[in-house]
């Protein structure tokens, strides 16, 4: 076996349109991966510079109202992955901007793709896209060719008269071309390597390796796949259509279908309806603001009976503050309910395409494209609850400072030091690493797995079913 | 130069041919799929503007009960007073809506990526995030929708690669083509006769599916007839060509892999790259001149003092020299700080004017790249016979900025020339709002 492939590989060498294609692609996917590291750090420093613009005004800030504070609130830019250069995910649809403020849960905003016309339905020419519609085509046209031009010609009756089995042969055939992928595979990896200035780390590492196995075993499903076709249809014709119908349903159709089926069993709320429900549940809490009801008299009795005091006037601290945090306590308990809720239904939107990779290997693999390159809803959804927890923090340190920093109950015209406002923490996010998150992945891994056995045994299947006269 | 035998050979061909006749059929039931499911997104916008009015039309019938009960303002806040301008406005959030098209069935486009309704306040701007987009899941907007456009611009192309990959490839296959010349006398009328079956068969196919959608939302105008236009020159130059690489394949599997090549260099390198290369002169923008208009110097107004809110509202508004308030002696704080909303929507209005600028440079560029990324053109072009595309919710966005105007005017010149409003003059206040 290892002699055919030796000469598999070598015959692809001296075969000039195969050697002029494979160092076509191999200078393409270079410069792909060069452009799209070029196009990642140019984001990265816009991202930068928005976020440091944002804090400079708040350091700068002058003495001021801590709840005025936090109503002037603070902003989350959602940075990008080292790895976005690879595959950009959902971030060109979600937004990058989050406000952070008190007594309200803004949503993310201004997403890159509302900002112009459409320019591509696949996305950006981003190595993902190469490596997911690419060269899985190119990989099939040469399994396609490389079986049934040996079967026209009479080549393959020659080697079956030597003595060599048709199993072997196949399974060299497809190690030969899966080998071609391979080798496409690691330039990317390393271009990305040797041009990523920063951030390269022992997580990035990983994922790039992880990366590197998942796209070389769909290859090779794909690559088996398309020779166990050819063996098993004797006319080309009715395999390549075949090969050709399959790629289409996996790669462009199933996919969407898939995605719109399971926003359809787990339907989402729009937003009008999100909003309505929020705003009866925040109805029912207190209103910082609000003079009245039954809640916030409860609380105010409460504070008055631990520091042992008559009125709001004589407490040492001042009551609004308090107010104020119970009013955020009560929005985050209203926040997580339903925010909780919409998250876990687009959880489960994703666990049920995931398992559409039972039919379909490609949505394993570009799942996992996006889940390596921290790019995926779970990613989103983890930034998306860091700026949450983040802003509980925020807007408690400038609620605690305005009840325990020194003003007392009705002091509305006291100020916080500038000091203080420098002291507040900065938002800053950490993509969670690979190995805290791999179990979202299990399904897609054992799918991907499970269609590798799956090529494998179409491989035994039709190399025993196959009928070659000798 | 037609021959009606050779059409109807391959009209055998094509019915025996089992591979093509099912992916013929599965492309019939996914386009069918496709309307179903673009009439379903527009029905549950149209459902969804209809509540929205509901919900709209009872707080205005609150308001209106507070008129003809003379309690002019809810039981718990004494301080208000919907006599007043300031206060009937605060009280009377109106919405903006982008009613869909009735073509929407024929093409999502980019209605996805924005809201179509959105509450407008004192406080509103263009760029809220409910004028921003509405709550999807973000994986299932990366691969789209099963529109009916992505499937006539995207993989129609691909059903012909099936359909016609061995044409005339088969029979270099198996080497029968000069019988072909023997008996027709040229390639060149045997492969066009043989095309001329397909195409009559995909674009009456589908030239019937987008005049069904006109019929059933009763939307036979100029829209769907440039649309019929689009379509059918779009699937005319797919012929053409094709016809071109069966021409010039001398294999089943040449046509078939220059084909797929071409579809691959124009539907996914040609505007990838495209994508790429807008992106990387015009990169996503982090709206940061939006974002100080919208807190640092709308918290700048808050600390201004009365006499420069007051300078403020008259450089903005000319007519209010001519005001009640104007021609009082001393300045009232409440007047000019209940128009602070003003000041902000105009710095907003100049923030957002630098964001669209720059939008619009970067349509422009794509604009351009038209030239060799036909597919985005066509693609475009459809959005905005569909309204889907990003002009129309642009000149949403405009539509949404006018109603901000008028209300915030409604508000200054109102409450400047001390106007006590009464039902007829709020009635007549209603009419600006919507």
């Amino acid at each position: 076996m290892k002699d055919i492939f030796l000469n598999e590989f070598k015959g692809y060498f001296r075969n000039k349109l195969f050697f002029s294609l494979g160092v076509f692609f191999f200078f393409f996917l270079s410069i792909v991966t060069y452009f799209s590291i070029l196009q990642n750090e140019e984001q990265l420093v816009a991202q930068k510079d928005a976020h440091e613009h944002i804090r400079a005004q708040w350091d700068d800030m002058e003495a001021s109202n801590p709840h005025s504070a936090a109503h002037y609130g603070t902003y989350a830019f959602k940075p990008l992955s080292v790895l976005n250069s690879i595959d950009d995910g959902v971030n060109s649809v979600t937004g990058n901007v989050l406000r952070l403020e008190g007594h309200r849960q803004n949503d993310i905003a201004f997403s890159e793709s509302s900002q112009s016309l459409v320019v591509s339905k696949f996305g950006k020419l981003k190595p993902a896209l190469v490596l997911q519609f690419i060269i899985p085509l190119l990989l099939i046209f040469l399994s396609f060719s490389s079986y049934t031009s040996e079967r026209s010609s009479g080549r393959l009756k020659l080697l079956l008269v030597q003595g060599l089995s048709l199993r072997k042969i196949v399974f060299a055939k497809s190690i030969t071309i899966w080998f071609i992928g391979l080798i496409f595979l690691t330039t990317t990896i390393i271009v990305q390597l040797i041009f990523v200035d920063s951030g390269l780390n022992e997580d990035v590492l990983s994922r790039l390796i992880y990366l590197l196995i998942s796209f070389s075993t769909y290859y090779f499903i794909l690559v088996s796949l398309t020779i166990s076709l050819s063996v098993l249809f004797n006319n080309s014709t009715t395999s390549l259509s075949l090969i050709i119908l399959i790629w289409v349903l996996w790669t462009i159709f199933l996919p969407t279908i898939a995605s719109n089926t399971s926003e359809k069993l787990i339907p989402l709320p729009t937003r009008a309806e999100f909003k309505e429900a929020m705003l009866e549940d925040r109805s029912k809490g207190i209103d910082g603001h609000n003079p009245r009801g039954e809640r916030r008299d409860a609380l105010e009795k409460e504070t008055l009976e631990k520091y042992n005091v008559e009125n709001l006037s004589d407490l040492p601290i001042n009551f609004s503050g308090i107010l104020m945090q119970e009013d955020e306590e009560y929005g985050n308990m209203v926040w997580d309910k339903h925010f909780g809720s919409l998250y876990e239904k687009l959880e489960l939107q994703k666990k049920s395409y995931q398992l559409s990779g039972v039919i379909n290997p490609f949505a394993a693999v570009q799942s996992l494209s996006m889940a390596y390159s921290g790019t995926d809803m779970y990613h989103h959804l983890h930034f998306l609850k860091e700026t949450k927890n983040y802003r509980r923090i925020f807007i408690k340190t400038l609620n605690d400072e305005y009840a325990f920093g020194g003003s007392k109950t009705g002091e509305r015209g006291w100020k916080a030091s500038n000091e203080f406002f420098r002291s507040v923490k900065d938002f800053s996010y950490t993509s969670p690493s690979f190995k805290s998150f791999y179990k979202k992945y299990l399904t897609d891994i054992i799918i991907l797995l499970l269609w590798l056995f799956i090529s494998f045994s179409l491989v035994f299947y039709s190399t025993k079913k196959a009928k070659i006269d000798v | 130069m037609f021959k009606k035998n050779i059409i109807f050979y391959e009209f055998n061909h094509f019915i025996r041919s089992k591979a093509k006749l099912y992916s013929f059929v599965f492309f019939f039931l996914a386009c069918t799929y496709s309307i179903i499911s673009g009439f379903n997104l527009y029905n549950k916008q149209i459902k969804t503007i209809d509540e929205v009015k509901f919900v709209e039309q009872e707080t205005i019938d609150k308001v209106t009960n507070w008129f003809k009960g003379e309690t002019y303002g809810p039981e718990d806040r004494s301080w208000v007073d919907v006599r007043n301008p300031y206060w009937a406005i605060r009280y009377t959030p109106t919405h903006a809506y982008k009613t869909p098209s009735p073509l929407l069935p024929l093409g999502v486009g980019q209605s996805e990526q924005y809201g179509f309704y959105h509450k407008l306040s004192i406080w509103s701007s263009t760029m809220d995030s409910d004028v921003i987009e509405e709550i999807s899941n973000f994986e299932r907007l990366v691969n789209g929708n099963v529109d009916f456009s992505f499937l006539i611009l995207y993989l129609l192309p691909l059903l012909l690669i099936i359909l016609l990959h061995n044409i005339f490839g088969l029979e270099k296959d198996l080497k029968i083509n000069n019988l072909i010349l023997n008996q027709i006398g040229s390639y060149n009328k045997w492969i066009i006769n043989r095309l001329i079956f397909y195409i009559f068969l995909v674009s009456s196919f589908v030239n019937i599916l987008l005049l069904l959608v006109g019929v059933i939302n009763q939307s036979i105008d100029s829209d769907l007839l440039k649309l019929v236009v689009l379509v059918n020159i779009y699937i005319f130059i797919l012929f053409v060509t094709f016809y071109y690489i069966i021409k010039l394949s001398n294999s089943s599997f040449s046509i078939a892999f220059k084909m797929i090549t071409v579809w691959l260099i124009f539907y996914v390198i040609v505007p990838g790259a495209a994508h790429q290369y807008s992106n990387l002169r015009y990169p996503t923008n982090y709206m940061t001149d939006f974002l100080d208009a919208n807190r640092e110097e709308t918290y700048a107004i808050f600390k201004k003092s009365k006499e420069e809110l007051y300078d403020d509202l008259i450089n903005i508004y000319p007519d209010l020299k001519s005001s009640a308030h104007a021609k009082d002696s001393v300045i009232s704080r409440e007047i000019v700080r209940n128009g602070m909303s003003a000041i902000a929507n105009h710095l907003n209005i100049n923030a957002i004017e630098k964001i669209e600028i720059h939008n619009q440079k970067k349509n422009s560029l794509v604009e351009i790249c038209y030239w060799f990324n036909p597919l985005s053109f066509f693609q475009n072009k459809w959005n905005s016979y569909t309204s889907t595309d990003y002009m129309s919710y642009k000149q949403y966005r405009d539509d949404i900025q006018q109603l901000i105007d008028n209300r915030l005017e409604l508000l200054v010149l109102g409450t400047w020339n001390k106007e006590v409003l009464e039902i007829e003059s709020y009635n007549k206040y209603l009419e600006k709002l919507k």
